[in-house]
């Protein structure tokens, strides 16, 4: 290094690495400039002054002094390494490999360049890079404990297990007997419980165990000794250890479910979908009795049974389980009986209990059968119960009245209203379930959960503004307004961009998908930091754990909502181009070719003029005040496109869509979601034999589902109006099809309109069913538009069958009948059927208010004052809501003046 | 009605949409991934009937070796539907075993907002935390924390050298700027601790040349 310089300049030389390495950045700039006023082209400190500016965020400046480091000094591996170490910090993982691969061909046993390398190999996958390169650290430095246990994982990594065992024997035995010594007993245990884990991944079930025998004394961590011991026994049928071991982990923690079934599965009693035989049951019953004494404390002793328990028994151990937690008032114990709803029968019975012990309670102020009086508070929470029932069942009415009965009961407990609004929610009165939630989220202003589920309230309803100015009461970070995406809150930027995407707003809803986006990007980042990390601290099972979770870190709900919204946004960017919008692109458009491009030059100019001004001021703040820590303040850059008009400005919307489309199909490859889009962007890109696929996809899927059948017809449809095949690549997607053709059974035999009708006739009773098929109809013959509109009128909603028996809810669902709404609005473009659609479902739907249903707040808002005078039930609800609403107006003046956080 | 078990790495996430619905101090993700991978021992969550997180505890251990081997309590949080339950209890419990057991802690400490009542009740009747110190202004808004600390009970003999384990590797944290980051709020359910540092983990630093 620097050894071309006279020894002064040499010396300086270090200091720049010195400086560099302990973040000392003008020392290190000071003593680059002294070296280059006497050898201004000295190559490798030209580099080194280029990776310190690099650190000051100066980039540009940066790029350029590295590159014309490496041009004076190509033979330099300093100068290669640099280059490497500029890309890795801009991300750029594969163009610094490539400059660390060039470093190497110079200085080939460089240990700081193999490290470095290694680290770009864990981070992009490059396994068997990473096991070649970990080889080679291990050969060059055999008595560093790090690079023995690099070797393995990277082994371990390749899929190559029984290698990465046999390095760790190799590594325990270049250790003395009494190792390891007092101050790494921690890091040596969790070396063994990798191994075994290892041992335990390849099957090697019998020799894991032995080892864990012969090393228990230097395993540190117990919890996790027991449980893969208890684990392992299990899985090779030795149960009797086996139960003993899942016992004396109950008595640690009798709240851990899997000790539960653990022990269930060493007592032969475990069914995976709870499907037991009545002689089980009867065992599972007595097995929880005998625990119930054990561990009265444990609430999942009592929980458990619910599930397996059916009938008089299930309802006696119900009823048993539900009145304490009345008595004690425990808020989530509907959403913890909820999974019961879905076993056949519990539900009705839950019912009759849970109004047996409502009037009970009314009548003599007691629980059926007990002579002790109950405290007031348990007949709020028995009514908080029964109306979170009513509202499961879809009888929105009744859930309604008994949540009021209990707010009257006792006006001042903040759940009731929170569960109100969610009531009114599902019932689709989404601005009287925001204005219920803002109620609550004034009772208490120190609680953000209750200004989160207000947040949430508000966006449903498509408040925005309101929601944003809601949450930043909680958000502000010192002088920063909001530090909403600063901390990743994706429920917010995603629940915000599906709200701008209703409203139209594009370029905001974009830019809130976008975000979503660029969180996971970040999180995939974040993971290069500790692949040096974690083998010092030889936390090896959670870091393996954690690569594997990265890797389908994209199949993630969240992303998965984000980037099917980026590519809605998208196509309907394409389908509607947006003409300018703001009032420059007006300008722009006045004007002609040459002037606009002029402009658009002179308007990005002047974006890189504030961008840089802002970078400046930036680095002012850094150098100023905190740098003691020498940890660079990263200060937020100027967001020059709040409203995310830019992002609709692409060149290609269809291509920036399939970027997205990529990851879902890579990582959401079983979601039908996935598929339809992937139809609909390669439809509009005229990607034939893509489309094609996906249509094959969705069938394969669910061949019945109704979207999947719009594709299907769709899909022939269109290919058979294109004109006969000219091209040899047209000739070939031709050929293709015709040979994939017979596959789909659907076809056989039948033209596109048969295929539609015998949907149709397969699925009758469903709406949305024969509302595709309407649609596919419209399709397929448009003169027949009345007929299709009269198959979806002629839809009946019927009674939902409950347990067998026909219940009082009706069939059709809110969300369905808006879809067929819109439809009917923008698809036939037929007002008066829309229009005769919308008073039906009013009907169906008394508090929607996208129906206008009777009892909806949109209506209540519009009747105003004769509302008084009318003596129904479901009016008092909405005026009341409409009170509500004017309260919580001043909730949130309130909250402004007087929040402090 | 819910499970108290010890996080893994695919818990993160639902971790931190937890924390963020629940209390005003947030991490990016990287911070949550610091703490599973210095202490996987020392992450816990409360998962209710349906496989929903409802709660958490992250906790620490502190590597200064100039002071006494003990842990730190970063964060914790219930959601506000799921009070009543003793979570936190549960969830701060089974943290402070796990910190003792494994890494020999002496004793816990843990940073409060001064008005928390609810959350100072759980921390001094219930879990048998007593207030240590006052830190002036430790939030961003200027209120005062509680620094409040629990001694843990003695520790096994197979650990009484754990005083020092994690120190070897003390390097871990050297590059984090200890930023007190303003920490809990809300009175019940969100009982919540404080946390500090920010999340800067692993080497920042480029390798040397």
């Amino acid at each position: 290094m620097g050894s071309s310089l006279p020894p002064k300049e040499a010396n300086l030389f270090k200091v720049i690495v010195k400086s560099y390495e302990t973040k000392q950045y003008k020392k290190g700039l000071k003593a680059a400039d002294a070296i280059l006023r006497k050898f201004p082209e000295h190559g490798e400190t030209l580099s080194m002054k280029g990776l310190i500016l690099n650190c000051m965020d100066r980039k540009s400046e940066a790029y350029e002094l590295v590159r014309r480091g490496l041009k004076n000094d190509l033979k330099s591996h300093v100068c290669w390494h640099v280059y490497g170490l500029l890309y890795r910090s801009d991300r750029e993982y594969r163009e610094a490999i490539k400059c660390y691969r060039n470093a190497l061909k110079i200085d080939p046993d460089n240990i700081e360049i193999l490290r470095d390398l290694s680290l770009l190999q864990a981070q992009m996958r490059d396994l068997t890079g990473f096991v070649e390169t970990r080889q080679q650290l291990l050969t060059l430095k055999p008595n560093h404990r790090m690079n023995w246990i690099g070797f393995a994982v990277s082994h371990h990594l390749n899929s190559n297990g029984s290698k990465a065992i046999e390095i760790l024997e190799a590594y325990e035995g270049t250790l003395e007997d009494d190792y390891p010594p007092e101050n790494e007993r921690y890091e040596h245990g969790e070396m063994l419980l990798y191994k075994i884990s290892l041992l335990e991944e390849h099957g090697r079930l019998d020799k894991a165990l032995e080892e864990m025998h012969k090393k228990e004394a230097k395993i540190v961590d117990k919890l996790a000794f027991k449980e893969q011991m208890a684990s392992m026994l299990a899985n090779l049928g030795r149960l009797e250890e086996g139960e003993k071991i899942y016992r004396s982990l109950l008595f640690m923690n009798s709240d851990n479910y899997r000790y539960f079934m653990g022990l269930q599965k060493c007592l032969g009693l475990y069914s995976e979908k709870g499907q037991y035989t009545s002689d089980e049951v009867e065992r599972l019953d007595v097995l929880y009795k005998s625990l119930k004494e054990q561990y009265n404390w444990s609430s999942a002793v009592k929980r458990i049974p619910l599930d397996f328990l059916e009938g008089d028994k299930f309802r006696e151990a119900a009823d048993f389980y539900i009145r304490p937690l009345l008595t004690k008032g425990v808020p989530s114990l509907f959403s913890d009986l909820s999974p019961l709803y879905d076993h056949p029968g519990k539900a009705c019975i839950l019912e009759q209990l849970f109004l047996q012990l409502e009037d009970s309670i009314k009548k003599t102020g007691r629980f059926p059968g007990r002579t002790q009086k109950e405290p007031p508070s348990t007949l709020m929470w028995t009514l908080f119960l029964v109306s979170q029932h009513y509202d499961r069942r879809g009888q929105h009415d009744i859930a309604l009245a008994k949540i009021d009965e209990a707010i009257k009961h006792t006006p001042t407990v903040i759940d009731l209203y929170s569960v109100k609004g969610r009531i009114l929610k599902h019932a689709g009165d989404l601005a009287a379930a925001a204005a219920l939630a803002d109620e609550a989220r004034s009772m208490d202003l120190a609680d953000r959960y209750l200004n989160s589920e207000c947040v949430m309230r508000m966006l449903q309803a498509d408040q925005v503004g309101l929601a944003e100015k809601t949450a930043v009461l909680f958000t502000k970070d010192g002088d920063q307004h909001n530090n909403l995406h600063d901390m990743q809150c994706m429920w917010y930027e995603l629940a915000s961009g599906e709200s701008y995407f209703r409203q139209g707003d594009l370029g905001r809803a974009l830019k809130m998908f976008l975000a979503v986006e660029k969180h996971y990007a970040d999180m995939t980042e974040d993971q290069f930091d500790f692949h040096s990390y974690c083998l010092r601290k030889m936390t090896l099972r959670a870091y393996v754990s954690m690569l594997k979770f990265q890797d389908k870190l994209h199949s993630h709900e969240y992303f998965h909502k984000a980037a099917a919204g980026a590519i809605r946004c998208y196509m309907k960017l394409h389908d509607s181009p947006i003409k300018a919008t703001t009032e420059e692109g007006d300008e722009m458009s006045k004007l002609p070719p040459s002037q606009r491009k002029k402009l658009r030059q002179k308007q990005k100019k002047a974006e890189a003029r504030a961008k840089k001004e802002a970078e400046e001021k930036t680095e002012e703040e850094t150098t100023s005040g905190s740098s003691k820590s020498g940890k660079r303040q990263h200060a937020r850059p100027v967001d020059l496109d709040p409203h995310g008009e830019k992002l609709l400005q692409v060149e290609d919307p269809l291509l920036e869509a399939t970027k997205y489309l990529k990851l879902l199909q890579n990582n959401s490859a079983s979601s039908l979601e996935t598929h339809i889009l992937s139809f609909e962007l390669n439809m509009r890109k005229q990607k034939i034999l893509l489309a094609f696929q996906a249509v094959k996809k969705l069938l394969k899927l669910d061949e019945n589902n109704p979207d999947c059948h719009r594709c299907l017809i769709r899909f022939f449809h269109e290919v058979s109006s294109f004109p006969a095949p000219r091209t040899d690549t047209e000739k070939l997607i031709w050929s293709v099809l015709e040979s994939e053709q017979p596959d789909i059974s659907q076809l056989h035999g039948r033209s596109l309109i048969e295929v539609n009708q015998s949907f149709l006739e397969k699925h009758k009773d469903s709406l949305m069913h024969r509302t595709a098929a309407a649609e596919m109809l419209l399709v397929l013959e448009p003169e027949k538009k009345l007929e299709a509109i009269k198959l979806i009128e002629d839809s009946t909603n019927k009674l939902a069958p409950v347990d067998g028996v026909l219940g009082p809810v009706r069939e059709w669902k809110l969300d369905d009948c808006i879809a067929v709404h819109k439809l009917l609005e923008t698809v036939f473009i037929d007002e008066d059927a829309a229009s005769r659609w919308k008073a039906r479902c009013a009907e169906y739907f008394p508090y929607s208010t996208y129906f206008g249903g009777c009892r909806s707040s949109a209506v209540a808002y519009a009747v105003n004052d004769n509302v008084q005078n009318v003596p129904e039930n479901g009016v008092l609800a909405y005026q009341e809501a409409k009170i509500e609403g004017s309260r919580s107006l001043n909730g949130k003046l309130r909250a402004f003046k007087d929040l402090t956080i | 009605m819910v499970c108290i078990r010890q996080a893994t790495v695919e818990d993160l996430l639902a971790m931190q949409a937890c924390n963020l619905l629940c209390l005003p101090e947030n991490y990016q993700m990287k911070y949550y991934l610091y703490h599973i991978l210095s202490w996987p021992q020392l992450l816990f969550v409360a998962e209710d009937y349906g496989g929903k997180i409802v709660g958490y505890v992250l906790a620490k251990m502190e590597e200064d070796a100039s002071e006494p081997c003990h842990g730190h309590i970063t964060s914790l949080a219930v959601l506000r539907t799921h009070r009543k339950l003793g979570l936190a209890t549960k969830l701060m419990t089974a943290a402070q075993n796990a910190m003792e057991s494994v890494f020999g802690a002496e004793y816990v400490s843990l940073h409060v907002r001064r008005s928390n009542r609810a959350a100072i009740n759980l921390y001094t009747s219930t879990l048998g935390y007593k207030i240590h110190d006052v830190e002036a202004k430790y939030y961003a808004d200027g209120e005062d924390a509680y620094d409040m600390r629990k001694q843990l009970k003695g520790r096994p003999a197979a650990h009484h050298h754990g005083h020092s384990h994690h120190h070897a590797s003390g390097a871990c944290c050297s590059g984090y700027a200890a930023k007190p980051v303003e920490a809990d709020t809300g009175t019940g359910a969100s009982v919540s601790a404080s946390a500090s540092a920010p999340a800067n983990a692993g080497e920042r630093r480029a390798g040397g040349v």
